[in-house]
């Protein structure tokens, strides 16, 4: 990666810290990512630093913090449930319906049972038996 | 002896759960005020630890916050950073910590045998 591309690099991931730390370190901070890219040290293991950095600076609880934290929890909570109520909610139905369906669409028969499409008679005896056919009974 | 219990005899050991950055942070600063790069450079050499600029930062905030390390007027764009009284006092009781710790560990290899 050119220098030019490897400092944007840097300078995009450090706007994923806070506002407070980007006023008090942000010049510095985007000047030795600029010269440690110069020393030959890569862009992406800076950046990469960087972001982990503002992960750390954003989870880091401060006193002032602490109602938005508290609120952004509740949020990414209540988007988890619903996220998880939706997913559960269209294979519910889906679950109940489909034994009704397969029971309707094949009653159950008493009596002999129905000849077994795939059972090849050898001397008098079907090779293949299949649960339906050695029971008598099709559900 | 009760687990996660010390003999505290010359005061509390503050930097025993800051992390070996800022550790190693305060002993460059111990050699004199440093700014970001330079700290950088200085605790390669020292300790052959090459500390990201992201975990640089953390730990500055980390100490400065602890009272242990202070921010000087900016010269150009970046901020010379210098250990305080409170962080060199810091620095000695956890050094002398470790220095115990090492002679422990020596007694008991040579006693071991291994």
């Amino acid at each position: 990666m050119d220098e030019p591309r490897a400092i944007r690099l840097v300078e995009t991931v450090l706007r994923c810290y806070p506002a407070r730390w980007r006023l008090r370190h942000g010049d510095e901070a985007a000047e030795l990512a600029a010269l440690l890219i110069r020393d030959g040290t890569p862009a992406g293991s800076i950046a990469w630093s960087y972001l982990a950095g503002a992960a750390r600076e954003w989870l880091t609880p401060r006193p002032g913090r602490r109602l938005r934290t508290v609120a952004c929890a509740l949020l990414v909570a209540a988007c988890s449930l619903g996220v998880s109520a939706g997913l559960l909610a269209p294979a519910a139905p889906a679950r109940a319906a489909s034994p009704g369906r397969a029971r309707a669409s094949a009653p159950c028969r008493p009596g002999p049972p129905a000849p077994v499409p795939g059972v090849i008679p050898a001397m008098g005896h079907p090779q293949v038996i299949s649960w339906e056919a050695r029971h008598g009974r099709s559900c | 002896m009760a687990v996660g219990r010390r003999d505290d005899r010359a005061g509390p050991d503050v930097l025993r759960r800051v992390g070996e950055a800022s550790v190693l942070l305060l002993i460059s600063l111990a050699g004199g005020p440093k700014h970001g790069y330079a700290l950088i450079r200085d605790i390669k050499e020292l300790a052959g630890v090459e500390l990201g600029p992201g975990t640089l930062y953390g730990a500055l905030d980390r100490l400065e916050r602890l009272g242990l390390i202070e921010s000087l007027p900016a010269d150009d764009r970046r901020h010379p950073y210098r250990i305080t009284a409170p962080g060199a006092a810091a620095l000695r009781v956890h050094l002398d910590s470790l220095e115990r710790l090492s002679a422990a560990g020596r007694l008991r290899l040579q006693l071991g045998g291994t």
